[in-house]
Parts: C-alpha cells; structure tokens; sequence
C-alpha cells in the first residue's frame, strides 16, 4: 500500500534534529514561576543586592525546585512546608512589621533550566528574603548564582561538594548523599539482607548515590548483583527489571523520581510472578505522590509490605511537633501540586528541615533586625547551634516571643537539634521508615552513626 | 525469549501510533510533530475519566473520541491555514513542534508536573515458552493487530481507503477525478487522531505511571519506526514499529539496556544509509 515519498534526506535530519531537541525540552523544558496565593508583594525594588525590604512589605520566600520533570514531587513538598510555616509566621505577627509568602520556581530539574529561572527569579521577585529547595538536581548550577546575589538559601542537596566549599549563603540541614547511601545498605543489614541490586535514575541527584553505595556494600560483605541506571524518560524497564530478577536480589536499593521507579515496581512484579523483590528507597521516596503512584503500580499492600526507606531522625511528638503538625496541617488543600496524603509531609525531609530552616532565617530577621540576608545571615548559626545560656524554643511564635522578651534562644523545631560546621552543613542521624497500605508513614528503626561510620570509606 | 515478548509489546504500541503517525502524513501532507502531544493528552483524558469511578477501557473509548475530534480541530485551526497560505513543509514542521509544546506544556499546567497511574489491573500474567505477558498486554497486542488489519481493509477494500492513497499520490489529480480531496483529509485528521488517542492510552497502560513529558522520547521512536518503514508508507509503518520494538528489547538482553535505543537508530541509519526511502518507501 504505498503512498508517495516526498521528504528528502535533508528534511529528514532536520525532523530527527528537531525530535530530539525535544526529547531534551521534555525533560527540561522552559521555566516558570507562580507565586503562592495569598499576600502579594508591594515593593519594586530588585532583591540582587538584598537591601532591607521597605516598611510593612510582603517578604517573598522562594521556592527553587523541580515542579516539572521526573523529580516534579520535590517542588510541591517543599511548597508544603514554606505554607505551613510562613502562615505560623504570618499568624504570630509576622517578621518586623513584615509578612511572608511563598513563590515557586520551577527548575524542572535541570540545571540548564534553573539557571535561567533563577535569574528570571532575582530579576522579578522585589523583597525577596530567602531561597529554599536547591536540590541536588540543578544546586551546582543556582548555589553560586543565589549566593552571588547575597541571598541565603536553605538547601536541600546532598552533594558532597558542598561539604568543604564555603558559600558563606548556603545552609543546609540534610546530609551528603554518600551517608544516605551509607543508611541504605545499613537498612539492608538490619533486615538481613546479602545480595543486593541497585537501580538508579540518569538524573544527578540519583547518580550521586551509586558508587558510595557500591563501596559500602563491598564493605558491608553484601554482594552486588547487578547495577541498572534508569533512562528517565523511557517508558518502560522489562529489561532491566528482567536483569534485576534473573540476578537473585535479596532486595533493590533505588532511587528513580517521577514515572521511573514505578513502573519499574509493575514490571519487577509481573516478570516475577506477581511476587514483588524488597525495596530499599531514598528519603525522597517519603512523599505522597511517590506512594500514590508506586501503590497504584503494584498495589498499596504489596507496595507497602516491600518498602523500606532511610529518612532523617525527625520529631513525631513534643512541642517542636505539635506546632509545626498544627501549622503543616492547616495547610491541606491550599498547596499547589501537592497530592495525596498530606500526613505523609510530616515525615518528609524536605517539608521538616525547610519548615525549620525557615523558621531560623525568619528568627534570624529578628535577632537581627534587619530583612536583609547579608545582616541575618550570621544570626542563623547562633540561633541554630545556641550560645551559652540560650533559652531553646520550638516554635516560630514562642521563639520570637523570647527574643522580643531581650534572651538568646537555640531553635529546636521538628528536626531536630541544629549543630552548623563551618560549612554550615548540620546533618542528623536516620531513620528507617516504611509506609502502611494507607500511605501513612511509619518509624520502624533508627540507624547510628556509629552503622553508618562502619560503611564509610 | 522474554524480550522478544517484551519487544512484541513495545513494537504494538509502536504500531499503533506509527500507523496513526505515517497515514497522517502521507494523507495530509503535515509532518505533525505534535502527535506525541497529542498521545499523552489522550492519556490524562483517559485519567480523567477513570479517577471519576470509572473503567480505563471506558475512558480509552473517550480519550479516542476527543482526540479524534482534537486533531480535527487542530488541523482546521493551526495546520490547514498555514497550508493554504504556501507554507512550506520544513516551517509546518517548526509550527507542529510549536503545538507539541504548547499541548504538552498545556496538559502539565492543567495536570501537574507528578506522575500518574490508572486504577486497573493488570490482570493475570501468561507465560508460554519464555514468554511472559499480563493480560493486558495480551490486549494491547490484540489491539495492534485489529488496527494493522484494519488499516488493511481500509486501504485496499473501501472507497475512503483509495480516496485516501489517492488523495495522497496525487492531490491535484484526485481533485480533478471527483475525490473530494478536502473531505478526505478531514476524515484522514479524524481517523489517525482516533489512533492517535488510542495510542496514547495503550501507551500509557504499558508503561504503568506516565506524566505530561513521557511520550517525549516515544516520539522519536515513532519517528524512526516511520522512517524505517519508508515515511507515508502504512505497511512500512507496521513493519518499522516490529523491527524498532524487538531491535530495542532484544539488543538490552544481550548489551547494557542503556544502549537500547542507540542499536535502535544505528539500525535506523544503517537502513536509510543503504536504502533512503525506507523498507517500503519507492525507490528514487
């Protein structure tokens, strides 16, 4: 049945030239922003210099993360908490005559798209006050550019670069990704486990996790049975889901955001026989749509009877808890993107340590006087790590109210004790969480650093 | 010979949409880039509709009706001007690749940037000689053989079917012999959107989570299986979608599943190196 033939040879290299620029603009794509409903912002001034914002104005806190893309769960997550806490700010009289809301800026994970969007994000956003989110996706491009403008920024990257490179505006309150690593074969001892198969997204922030992981498996005594990297913007896994299978895995370790990793699950099951192989995720998998989407490959009770996952040590009880519960909650239905249960941002990392990193810069503001992050910036640490005599406090509302009273106060929210190097990189201990048919998040274990000291290097 | 089954299913999900792709094509001229676009907006209808209580297969037959109209729309509104204003075939490309971004991006604003799932089951799983299939793909693959025999009787058995290889031998000369060309291009838009929607939905039952970019990389297997077969060639078109579907399954069994897709397109250059106009396409 033949019709004609009328493309020419040139035509046709440009058609597949054109196809694939837009493989690459799918998963990249342009960028965008839309801020949070809610206050809007009075001030024209450019925020590039971080002056002090003028009298009574909104102070914008953005939001710099993937809202598209394979990792598009992280943006809203983030967003979760920057409601919560904001809103608590907001509603405890705000920050120097000042109140606060949220702005999202989608990199789409990428860091060819976050860097444009961060420029567009300096150039359009008057009085903004802080940047968090960052993630290891698109940080090694946007740190620098943020911290060149002055602006702190809570981030929520595990690269190790950031480990002994001094960005004097950049904090962060998560761990390298090496010791998540560390916590993930550490999570296979515990539950016995001897063979290992690891399947990790093409993205950064995925990759950055294989070959710690590999060299404490090596230490651990486990074997590995086989490594497959995860094409994110392929559809379908059967091969290597076949391979992980016909390797004997005791269990998965894998980290592959957006449509990856479940659909992986699915095939993983079916070439199994229905029989789903233990999985092994990141703390990034502790978010709703990831359950919502991984439960409806292959089942909530299949999915939840398989999953383990390292997360860092947060509160689920104590004032700390309460307040930040009080003022997360308050906020279901109201963020953008986010889907699912909303209980399950209680125990996600980036809506705990964001929600706390926020409360130290807003704190910070006070102690300071001042809205502007070159001034508050250094008040962080103290509030942080404390000072000798330091009253601690929980809350947004009780420590302002302490500072306002003329003491010192240490922040303890619902992550945890702060202790900043001088790096300003504070990380805590893990935590091992599964989650139940219902998508509810639950503690099972811890892990010590002495565990995770024994897998390092 | 698991992966030669894994790569049956690949290549009728392929078939269907290279099909869809290939006799739009040859029909109407457009090389509609926005086809990928479309597939996955048929996706989030078909999502749609089954969040709403209802059966996926239910809402497959209403993600092929929109489509269907969709891409009606889409030529009557977009393409079919530019065509008659003299535009030339490289610029309809660049305007097709404009609406796959403005489709694509339209759907994330309205859906999300997460990925998805239907509520269904896959049902249960075959295994016969190496071969192991769910239910499903047991019924995707069903799927593509009706369309390819569809397309069969269509083109050879009915008069839409000559109108349609008519119309695309020679517009002018059908027009002149009582084709009524524009009817037939209309219902050309109509029929492949209708594969299209179906494509889209297959698709995205295959791969089990989906989201507004996914069809991004599916498109450029689209594109090879069609030139492959020899571009507006429909048998070609069936034939490219079974060589790239088994070529990218059973090459990840043998070498790292990671340079799948590249054995797919060094076949695909091999091919149009020796023979440009594709498997089927008319020699030059």
């Amino acid at each position: 049945m033949k019709f004609k033939t009328p493309v020419t040879g040139w035509v046709l290299l440009v058609v597949i030239a054109v196809a694939a620029a837009l493989t690459g603009c799918g998963s990249s794509g342009s960028s965008s922003s839309s801020t949070s409903s809610g206050a809007v912002s009075s001030s024209t001034a450019s925020s590039s210099s971080s002056p002090s914002a003028a009298s009574g104005s909104t102070l914008t806190i953005a939001d710099v993360a993937p809202f598209s893309g394979p990792d598009a769960a992280l943006g809203p997550t983030y967003l979760a908490s920057c409601y919560g806490a904001t809103a608590a700010i907001n509603s405890a009289g705000g920050v120097l005559g000042h109140q606060l809301t949220c702005k999202s800026v989608d990199t789409r994970g990428d860091p060819a798209d976050a860097v444009p969007a961060v420029n567009q994000m300096f150039a359009t956003t008057p009085n903004l006050a802080l940047v968090i989110g960052c993630t290891s996706d698109e940080a090694a491009s946007v740190v620098p550019i943020i911290n060149g403008h002055q602006m702190v920024m809570f981030c929520m990257t595990g690269q190790s670069e950031f480990d002994s490179v001094h960005f004097p505006y950049f904090y962060r309150l998560v761990p390298p990704d090496l010791e998540e690593s560390y916590a993930m074969v550490a999570i296979a001892q515990q539950l016995h486990y001897k063979r290992i198969a690891l399947a990790f997204g093409n993205d950064i922030g995925s990759q950055t996790f294989i070959q710690p992981a590999i060299a404490a498996l090596a230490k651990a005594g486990m074997v590995l049975t086989t490594n497959q990297t995860l094409d994110l913007n392929a559809s379908t896994f059967r091969t290597e889901a076949e391979a992980i299978i016909q390797s004997h895995p005791d269990a998965i370790m894998t980290e592959a955001l957006g449509s990856a990793d479940p659909t992986l699950f699915q095939e993983i099951s079916q070439l199994n026989g229905g029989k789903m192989i233990p999985i092994i995720g990141t703390s990034a998998a502790i978010s709703p749509p990831f359950f919502k989407s991984a439960a409806a490959a292959v089942g909530a009770s299949t999915f939840a009877n398989n999953f383990h996952a390292d997360n860092l040590v947060v509160e689920s009880s104590g004032p700390a808890f309460q307040a930040f519960s009080q003022a997360l909650l308050a906020q279901q239905g109201k963020v953008p993107g986010a889907t699912g249960d909303f209980t399950t941002y209680l125990s996600a990392p980036g809506g705990v340590h964001l929600y706390d990193g926020i409360n130290l810069a807003a704190l910070a503001m006070i102690m300071s006087n001042s809205t502007s992050p070159s001034v508050y910036g250094p008040d962080i640490i103290k509030i942080g790590n404390g000072v000798p005599g330091a009253t601690v406090c929980y809350s947004f509302a009780g420590c302002a109210t302490t500072l306002k009273a003329g003491h010192a106060i240490r922040y303890e929210g619902p992550g945890g004790p702060t202790n900043f190097d001088s790096y300003h990189d504070s990380t805590g201990i893990f935590q091992v969480d599964t989650y139940s048919a219902s998508g509810q998040v639950n503690v099972v274990g811890n892990l010590t650093a002495a565990q995770l000291r024994a897998l390092s290097g | 010979m698991a992966s030669f089954g894994f790569g049956l299913v690949t290549a009728s999900v392929l078939a269907i949409a290279a099909i869809g792709f290939t006799l739009q094509f040859g029909v109407t001229d457009v090389l509609n880039l926005a086809y990928g676009a479309v597939m996955i907006a048929a996706a989030f209808i078909a999502y749609v509709i089954n969040q709403l209580g209802v059966s996926v297969w239910i809402g497959l037959v209403g993600a092929v009706v929109a489509c269907s109209a969709g891409s009606v729309l889409l030529n009557a509104g977009i393409y079919a001007p530019f065509q008659r204003r003299g535009t030339s075939p490289i610029t309809m490309v660049i305007v097709s690749l404009g609406m796959t971004l403005i489709i694509e991006f339209g759907v994330q604003a309205i859906a999300g940037g997460t990925s998805v799932s239907y509520t269904m089951s896959q049902g249960p799983t075959v295994t016969a000689g190496g071969l192991i299939l769910s239910t499903v793909q047991l019924v995707v693959i069903g799927l593509s053989v009706l369309v390819m025999i569809g397309t069969h009787v269509l083109l050879r058995y009915t008069r839409l079917g000559k109108a349609m290889r008519a119309t695309a031998a020679n517009k002018t000369l059908a027009r002149n012999c009582g084709i009524r060309t524009g009817r037939v291009i209309t219902i050309t838009w109509a029929l492949t959107g209708a594969l299209c929607g179906l494509a889209g939905v297959v698709f995205a039952m295959d791969a089990g989570s989906f989201d507004a970019t996914s069809t991004d990389l599916f498109l450029v297997l689209i594109l090879a299986a069609v030139f492959l077969g020899g571009p507006g060639q429909a048998y070609g078109a069936m034939l490219g979608a079974v060589v790239i579907g088994l070529a990218t399954e059973i090459s990840a069994a043998y070498i790292t599943p990671d340079y799948k897709y590249v054995i797919a397109f060094v076949a695909l250059l091999v091919m149009l190196g020796v023979r440009p106009t594709g498997l089927l396409g008319a020699s030059q």
